[in-house]
């Protein structure tokens, strides 16, 4: 029944599991990047991360994350009754979480700019 | 009709499986998580008619939820806990294979048997000052041992005294103190190579 892959996966090719690892490295901070602009509840953050981040993730891999990030401080959530039929919880950064995705942000970005300037060569050689 | 009820019904025998596999943790988080699942369910059934099986397909297997939401809440706690019984449920979670949660116990409950056995030492200066104490044979460098019970090695010498009690006390509490640390660096360090499960590969 569960849709989703795990890193003991033993069928999964070389490639497969190193993009695994890399999805799951960045798991947190596409997460607390998409509450940076103000709350959303579960489902809207799922489906702001499969289209702004390409993480398409199941439900029950991000539902446990939340909970263990509101245990860790990052997140405070609040329910409130929606115009639906169901209330909703809805999620956004405290102010420790605010710092740790600036913090996450940054390392990421010169990690990346870093790597680049290190593959800028081998990708110009694949494009010849 | 007949769907939506065919639905709810799905649904709550969906949440009673997460439920009772998440006994022993507090209700009202119980409550917490399962209403929100609910919500996201109904939501997602919502928008399907009514038919609530993508939506449960959706949170996986009830029972791998569950675990994966106890695992989570045994890490958190063990990372900030003092508690040794609290971190050492949280090291058994910190590790995918049998072997390395049988390793990773056996170590810390050998550095909590080094505390044991420095504040039995202190305990025992107490009650029995001309046995208990760090021995030294001279000549032997080898032959260092702290006694707590029984008797010191024929020719050896005792070379603290009644400063062996606050020695004892303080080079336990350093000891714990590592152990602590040690093994919450080693969740910390696993929570983050393992953030929740995995992406769904595209």
């Amino acid at each position: 029944m569960s849709t989703y892959k795990t890193i003991e996966s033993s069928s999964a090719s070389p490639m497969d599991k190193w993009e695994v690892q890399l999805r799951k490295g960045c798991l947190e901070l596409a997460v607390l990047g998409c509450l940076w602009t103000g709350k959303l509840y579960g489902l809207e953050i799922l489906r702001r991360l499969a289209r702004d981040s390409d993480l398409d993730l199941s439900a029950g891999t991000v539902y446990p994350l939340l909970a263990r990030l509101k245990a860790d401080g990052l997140l405070e959530s609040e329910w409130v009754e929606a115009d639906t039929s169901h209330p909703r919880k809805y999620y956004r950064l405290t102010a420790s979480g605010k710092r740790r995705a600036v913090e996450m942000a940054k390392a990421w970005s010169q990690f990346s700019a870093t790597l680049q300037s290190l593959l800028s060569p081998l990708l110009k050689e694949r494009t010849k | 009709m007949t769907t939506r009820t065919s639905s709810d019904s799905q649904i709550e025998s969906y949440l009673g499986r997460v439920r009772t596999a998440l006994s022993g943790l507090p209700e009202r988080e119980i409550d917490d998580i399962l209403r929100e699942l609910r919500s996201h369910v109904v939501e997602l059934a919502d928008e399907e008619g009514g038919d609530a099986k993508a939506a449960l397909q959706s949170l996986g297997d009830p029972l791998d939820l569950a675990k994966t939401y106890r695992s989570e809440n045994q890490l958190t706690r063990a990372e900030c806990s003092n508690s040794p019984l609290v971190i050492l449920q949280g090291l058994r979670h910190a590790n995918s294979s049998g072997w390395g949660r049988v390793l990773a116990a056996a170590l810390f409950l050998f550095g909590y048997a080094n505390v044991v056995t420095l504040w039995a030492a202190a305990i025992d200066k107490l009650f029995a000052p001309s046995r208990a104490g760090l021995w030294y044979t001279p000549g032997n460098l080898w032959s260092l041992v702290l006694v707590t019970s029984g008797n010191p090695p024929t020719g050896s010498r005792e070379l603290l005294g009644w400063w062996l009690v606050p020695a004892a006390v303080v080079a336990g509490w350093v000891v714990r103190y590592l152990v602590d640390r040690i093994a919450q660096w080693w969740i910390r360090r696993y929570r983050l190579a393992t953030t929740a499960a995995a992406g769904k590969n595209k």
